[in-house]
């Protein structure tokens, strides 16, 4: 490139950026790799490498189910965060000028606010005294509390899919946002209704945008540990709180990490299936 | 909902609903900070304040605040400087070392959280550094530095490249290249970026949990009093972090929006 | 203003990106104080030559004299040349002020001077009233001229333009040229322009210097490269040349015949000692402009000649192009330029026309 900016490409500059990113990713991750071919007893760590935490992951009957069984809970988290996110990304999409921007903003401000918080307030909504049975005691619908979203798998799903409908409604909103108007006229020059041109047109070119979508729910989803650990009470269990529990009550650190770098391939699957499957073909690369 | 004439009813319904989903646990505990609680119901009947000042009386939750405001601070400072660092460094060329620091950079943006948690837990115990909140610093640092690069990276590559070259032309060396061309046409994003990075950090709570000592945050001291049940002061203290959380995304959004010329 | 005095020479400079060679061993001698051109199209190099210069490409093998010394490893920033870049590249965030004293405030110099001389190029460029405004506050023309006010305060020992008046219209262009001109004139700073505009080259040069596809063409005055270009590059680069095709024959003296389908045909060879020394029989084109053909009515019998049919006119405001299709069973289409007339040119479509042109008017190129 230009002699301009050779000089910044010298040997103390390149260390310098290197240094902490290196020192504090890269190594950790390293590490924690590493880890996962160690193993304990007892309290006492052994660093003979080992294969036994992924044997007892395979061969363990708790683990296998409970790992497919989150992979499941993520997956239908991320199909209901794009049904109720494609219809609010294409209402985006077809406003005009300064509303589009500000109503996006508004409906990703709340990503920023306090997970937790989040979490608390939607469990005090679903609970058996919360908000939402308690209105529909007072509208006559029920007469007892419902309890199927209460503590269990339900509740951990309801939840994950309110916390993360803004991440599914970003990348459809721009991949909608990219389609040329032109295109869009031309389809009904050529005389097709509105619904065909949704279904013929639209659709199609809005799906790399999807499975963006649907592959950041679904990553988001199963590292999460906390929205179980807080709503799923003792049977919404997920690997996310198995992992979490290797850490601090079964203190398994090694076995821990051996399912985390499960779960990070888990990952890196979904990512490269998405990549695979969100290229956007129109662009011609 | 603003409507646009060709839009079918039922999509501004289902926005709406959206909306609705979205801002009802924002709302729900703010509306009920300012009533009492009985038996862990909220008494709609009785407006009051008391959660504030028991609030305000809790040397804990003060303690937890300051040090969330410490780490967010000193979070926002090492990753501003190694996210301008890095940027500079990408944006100067094309190599394969600026390819691989920046995939170092993203990945702890696409690992899930608890996976860079865990990472820094062990590594922190193998090279025997004792968790404390410096350890948290590392940790928020390393969590929010891909955002912070990436939005100084578009920054320096929306500039034009002969604003550097001309800058040069002229006589000026790298240093006052950077001081008078780059660093002024960064400070918007840089502003924007910070203030994210801090309502990231101001927030952050898996990471925290693994790598934090004794030390409590405020996300980590809330998940500590909601596990234990409700008490009053919970709500007050969630309207208002939310409140603060809330002037920190019209700061960001006012420096990162791009201005109309 | 122009010396003979040698500015900056460029000694078989060669630059590669990657695989692909951009320039092929150039020599370019720029004298102090001329206003020199790098014409070419895209793709030609010219802008390369202008960056090495300037410093912000290091040469793959050559060396960059100035003053007879080597600059090839001095980096931008010390050295004495300032560049108007295409895009302007003013800084945004700084007033007009700002921006033409950025040289003079790096280099340290102090600021009741700074303001001084920001004054003084403001002056030059007749922006003095907008020395507060930013550049986003400026019209194309005005943004240029600042530019150029930033570029001269430094007073380096030469500039370069790089394409700087691309993005203008026709008739800022115009302008733009004429002033450009006037600042050298009066600043006596070398200038080296490059454009891929050969109308721009031809009004602002002192000297052209004409690229191709790495290669330097033709060097020389904008009457010389004009009228009597050096390769068929060159003759075609300029305009509606006639190019004829035929194997040269003997020579006597300043002229040269050459056999084309419109029979033997003879040029003018002075000055091109290369065209005297070329065998009989090499492969070489007869070149003359549009506008020196005429009409043959009053025309004498040694002149070159040609008969034909008229296939097209082309009006064209002051001129009207028309085409016509010449000699026996090899026909070869020539373009004559005739003033327009309100009533119309003398000739229709159809029509059978006999043209000459002078010797003096018809050059040679080898093929």
């Amino acid at each position: 490139m230009s002699a301009v900016l050779r000089q910044s490409g010298a040997w103390p500059a390149r260390i310098a950026v290197f240094a902490y990113p290196l020192a504090f990713i890269l190594f950790p991750l390293a590490a924690f790799l590493a880890y996962s071919f160690f193993w304990t007893e007892h309290g006492t760590m052994s660093y003979a490498l080992t294969l036994g935490n992924y044997q007892r992951f395979f061969t363990d009957p708790v683990f296998l189910p409970v790992l497919w069984q989150t992979c499941v809970l993520c997956f239908e988290v991320a199909i209901l965060t794009i049904l109720a996110g494609y219809p609010v990304a294409y209402f985006l999409a077809g406003l005009k000028g300064r509303k589009r921007y500000v109503l996006l903003m508004l409906m990703l401000v709340p990503l920023l606010m306090s997970y937790v918080i989040k979490i608390y307030a939607i469990r005090s909504i679903l609970g058996g005294n919360g908000v939402l049975n308690r209105t529909l005691i007072w509208l006559g619908v029920i007469d007892d509390p419902l309890t199927f979203f209460v503590f269990n798998l339900n509740a951990v799903l309801l939840t994950l899919t309110v916390l993360l409908i803004p991440f599914a409604v970003l990348p459809i909103f721009l991949s909608l946002e990219r389609i040329p108007r032109n295109l869009i006229d031309a389809s009904a020059d050529l005389g097709a209704s509105a619904a065909q041109t949704f279904l013929r047109v639209i659709l199609p070119l809005s799906l790399p945008g999807v499975v963006t979508a649907l592959t950041f729910v679904f990553v988001l989803a199963i590292g999460d540990f906390l929205t179980p650990q807080m709503v799923g009470g003792q049977s919404g269990f997920t690997f996310g709180r198995i992992i979490y529990s290797q850490f601090g009550t079964a203190f398994n650190w090694p076995f821990g990490a051996a399912l985390s770098v499960i779960l990070a391939i888990m990952v890196i699957g979904a990512i490269a299936i998405g990549t695979v499957f969100g290229r956007d073909r129109s662009a011609g690369r | 909902m603003i409507r646009d004439s060709k839009t079918p009813y039922w999509l501004v319904g289902i926005t709406g609903l959206v909306f609705i989903l979205l801002y009802g646990p924002i709302f729900v505990p703010i509306a009920s900070s300012f009533f009492a609680l009985k038996q862990g119901v909220v008494d709609w009947q009785q407006p009051t304040a008391s959660a504030y000042v028991t609030l305000v009386s809790n040397e804990g939750i003060l303690v937890a605040l300051r040090n969330t405001l410490v780490v967010g601070g000193a979070a926002v400072v090492c990753s501003l400087i190694l996210g301008i660092a890095s940027a500079l460094y990408v944006n100067s060329g094309r190599s394969k070392d600026r390819a691989l620091l920046q995939f170092i950079i993203f990945l702890p943006f696409l690992m899930p959280p608890i996976i860079t948690g865990l990472a820094l837990l062990i590594y922190f115990r193998e090279i025997e550094f004792d968790r404390s909140l410096v350890t948290v610093i590392i940790g928020h640092t390393v969590f929010v530095l891909a955002l912070v690069y990436r939005t100084l990276l578009v920054r320096l590559q929306s500039l034009s490249r002969s604003l550097v070259e001309a800058s040069y032309d002229l006589g000026a060396s790298g240093w006052q290249t950077f001081r008078y061309v780059l660093l002024p046409n960064l400070t918007s994003a840089m502003i924007g970026a910070g203030i994210l990075a801090f309502a990231l950090s101001f927030d952050e709570t898996m990471i925290t949990l693994l790598v934090t000592g004794t030390d409590n945050t405020l996300p980590i001291r809330l998940w500590a009093m909601m596990r234990l049940g409700f008490t009053p002061d919970i709500n007050a203290l969630v309207a208002v972090i939310l409140a603060f959380t809330t002037l920190l995304c019209l700061l960001a959004a006012r420096y990162l929006m791009p201005r109309e010329s | 203003m122009t010396t003979e005095r040698l500015l900056l020479e460029l000694k078989a400079v060669s630059k590669s990106f990657g695989q692909t060679e951009v320039l092929q061993r150039i020599d370019l001698a720029v004298r102090d104080g001329e206003f020199i051109t790098i014409l070419g199209p895209s793709g030609s190099g010219k802008t390369t030559i202008l960056r090495m210069i300037g410093g912000f490409e290091s040469p793959s093998s050559g060396e960059i004299l100035l003053d007879g010394a080597d600059i090839s490893a001095l980096p931008i920033n010390k050295r004495p040349f300032n560049t108007v870049f295409q895009d302007y590249a003013l800084f945004p965030h700084m007033t007009v002020a700002a921006n033409v004293g950025y040289g003079l405030k790096v280099r340290g110099v102090k600021n009741a001077e700074i303001e001084t001389r920001v004054g003084e190029a403001l002056q030059l460029v007749a922006l003095r009233d907008f020395a507060g405004r930013f550049p986003a506050q400026l019209s194309g023309g005005q943004r240029q001229r600042v530019a150029l006010a930033r570029a001269i305060i430094c007073r380096p020992r030469l500039i370069l333009l790089d394409e700087p008046l691309a993005a203008l219209d026709v008739e800022l262009r115009r302008q733009m040229q004429s002033f450009l001109k006037d600042i050298q004139r009066e600043i006596k700073t070398t200038f080296l322009f490059v454009t891929h505009d050969q109308e721009e080259a031809i009004a602002m040069a002192d000297r052209i210097c004409v690229m191709n596809s790495g290669h330097i063409q033709q060097l020389g005055s904008a009457h010389e490269v004009y009228y009597r270009p050096a390769s068929e590059f060159v003759a075609r680069f300029f305009g509606d040349n006639n190019l004829v095709e035929g194997r040269l024959g003997p020579s006597s003296g300043d002229r040269r015949r050459i056999e084309t389908p419109l029979g033997a045909l003879v040029c003018a060879i002075d000055g091109q000692p290369h065209l005297a020394a070329a065998p009989e029989g090499a492969a070489a084109y007869a070149v003359f402009r549009p506008e020196a053909l005429s009409l043959a009515s009053t025309g004498s019998s040694e002149e070159n000649r040609a008969h034909g049919l008229v296939t097209g006119l082309h009006f064209a405001g002051a001129h009207t192009l028309t085409s016509i299709r010449a000699g026996g069973h090899e026909p070869v289409n020539l373009r004559l330029r005739l003033p327009s007339k309100v009533e119309g040119v003398a000739l229709r479509a159809g029509e059978a026309a006999d043209l000459y042109w002078r010797p003096s008017e018809c050059r040679l190129v080898l093929k």
